[in-house]
């Protein structure tokens, strides 16, 4: 399956599941900024989690496939549209050769995936297919995809997504009438994003805390796949430290000399010498993916074992799609 | 004066704290120090060598060790406790237990040629005139020190590095570099550096190593890790060629 870019829009990379075995040469992580959209946009041609996928941000893009293409997309930042209508989200689609398919503004959010039936197919760097701009590794050539890029997905399709392909082909259909629901992975309220509080947070003064759980923070215009500037009421150290470079993680909340929050992303630095006052919760994480300049967060705290408890359910959830959906294909 | 405290003398219970789902930090002491360094860097090297179902990865750092694992698996493993956190706690500490009894691995040493000055190394007067030295002495006195590399971190293959002599501390450039070149060896404050990437820099430069700082397709991709020792070794523009022809 192929497709070439048409317009490539502000910042499109392929993204998997991120490197994390290089993490002490301070590779950092990257992959996708919302792990569960680029995972269900897998799922949902019968892919392996671990497969590549096209990170757009914004819409503003267009493809056209140079062959016949199974693909799906998941995630908020734009919508998919064919001959004028709207494609549902989180369900394959088939498209025949010529097809051209626009991204259009999903005011919700900021990130959508692209999966392909097999994968984006770029060289593995580092166990990895991710691209991480600032060093200009992985993806495609270290870069963002540009205007004319030609993309192939990996030849060895699984057996899940050869029966979705023949199935719409035997049916002349677009898509099926399954998809997964997205939405009962979330959380209702997206602006509450739950924390663990970190390892420095007795460094703070208690009436930091506080207003670090009670009050709003807004995403600054300094935000990137490397993290957000979260605009609000600064925090104040009760004690002179300082701290020296210790493994930070995405999700990692930092407060920087002046006490503004730093929320690491996906391409954060591996180390960091700034004290730590909480880290996202890896369920929320993906909400936080979704946040542009100006959105308004709140935080509110559990415990490290809540985290956990939900970080498990999650996993048990999506290897429940992922059963279901093969269990529609293939007879055991 | 006050001793600094040590926690790596009586390492068992380990002050282990949570990063994230999937990752622990171990703290073992406080300062920068070079047998503290040691101790991490044989704790890291056991840990590797006698891992748990689960174990990603560790990262180095000055005074910690960050373990990274896939919850999903510790969950699975029979490693004593209810949560990951004390699973995985429970495992460090039995490594805690082995080390003692072991005797400290010998650290890596690496020579790293540099050719200093001229194009390469443009800022040498600058630092040998804040130093009041010639700038034969600044590549004396960098070639004869010993460093230590502390952690990775910052840039891919960027080494965190101690042991400058201080007669060649120098301020960083008041406007940075929009570009400096990768393997340009540098001198910010009281550290010493090399650049492992082409990127925008402050430092100033003195000179620079042929050799590939970092590699993605290495199967070490980072020349340098946490715990290796190095020290320079001045070569000429024929040399730098000659290596730059093998590599």
């Amino acid at each position: 399956m192929k497709i070439s870019i048409i317009k490539p829009g502000l910042l499109s990379t392929i993204q998997d599941m991120g490197r994390y075995k290089f993490l002490s040469q301070a590779v950092p992580v990257s992959g996708a900024m919302d792990e569960l959209a680029h995972r269900l946009a897998n799922k949902a041609v019968g892919n392996d989690d671990h497969f590549a996928t096209i990170e757009f941000s914004y819409a503003d893009a267009s493809f056209k496939a140079e062959t016949p293409i199974l693909i799906s997309y998941s995630g908020d930042g734009a919508f998919l549209v064919y001959n004028n209508e709207l494609m549902p989200a989180e369900k394959p689609l088939f498209f025949s050769a010529g097809s051209v398919i626009r991204l259009i503004n999903n005011a919700m959010g900021m990130r959508t995936y692209l999966a392909v039936a097999g994968g984006w197919d770029v060289p593995d760097l580092m166990e990895s297919k991710s691209t991480y701009l600032t060093a200009g590794l992985g993806g495609v050539n270290g870069r963002k995809l540009e205007k004319a890029d030609v993309l192939i997905s990996g030849t060895i399709l699984n057996e899940v997504s050869i029966k979705i392909l023949n199935r719409l082909i035997e049916r002349s259909l677009t898509y099926p009438n399954w998809r997964i629901s997205r939405e009962s992975l979330l959380p209702e309220k997206r602006q509450k994003i739950r924390v663990v509080l970190a390892n420095e947070i007795c460094w703070f003064d208690a009436t930091s805390i506080l207003s670090f759980l009670t009050s709003n923070y807004t995403i600054d215009l300094r935000s990137n796949r490397m993290g957000y500037h979260l605009a609000g009421k600064p925090l104040v150290k009760k004690v002179q430290k300082e701290l020296l470079s210790t493994a930070v993680t995405p999700g990692t909340i930092q407060v920087t000399g002046s006490g503004d929050l730093v929320m690491l992303m996906a391409d954060c630095q591996t180390t960091g010498g700034y004290p730590r006052i909480a880290h996202v919760a890896a369920v929320d994480l993906p909400l936080c993916a979704q946040l542009k300049p100006g959105d308004s967060i709140q935080f509110s705290e559990i415990s490290r074992d809540e985290a956990e408890e939900l970080y498990l359910e999650r996993e048990r959830d999506l290897s429940l799609i992922t059963m279901a959906i093969s269990l529609k294909y293939i007879k055991t | 004066m006050i001793k600094e405290e040590r926690y790596f003398r009586t390492n068992i219970p380990l002050r282990i704290y949570g990063l994230s789902e999937k990752s622990v930090t171990i703290t073992f002491g406080t300062e920068i120090d070079n047998d503290l360094l040691d101790h991490i860097t044989d704790f890291n090297h056991l840990l590797l060598e006698n891992s748990f179902s689960g174990l990603i990865t560790t990262v180095p750092a000055y005074t910690n060790l960050t373990v990274f694992y896939d919850p999903l698996i510790v969950m699975l493993s029979d490693l004593p406790g209810e949560v990951c956190f004390e699973k995985v706690s429970a495992h460090l500490n039995k490594i805690a237990a082995i080390e003692k009894e072991k005797s400290r691995l010998t650290a890596n040493h690496l020579v790293i040629p540099v050719c200093y000055g001229g194009d390469f190394g443009h800022d040498l007067l600058t630092v040998a005139r804040h130093n009041n030295l010639l700038e034969t002495d600044v590549i004396d006195i960098h070639t004869a020190g010993y460093y230590t590399v502390f952690m990775i971190g910052f840039v891919p293959g960027f080494a965190y590095m101690g042991g400058m002599d201080n007669k060649l501390a120098t301020p960083r450039k008041e406007v940075p570099a929009a570009k400096i070149h990768a393997g340009s060896v540098g001198i910010a404050g009281n550290q010493t550096g090399i650049y492992p990437l082409e990127t925008p820099g402050g430092w100033q430069i003195i000179g620079r190593t042929p050799l590939k700082m970092f590699d993605a397709n290495r199967s070490q991709p980072s020349l340098l890790k946490g715990g290796d020792r190095i020290t320079f070794k001045a070569i000429d523009q024929a040399e730098f060629n000659a290596y730059e022809m093998e590599i």
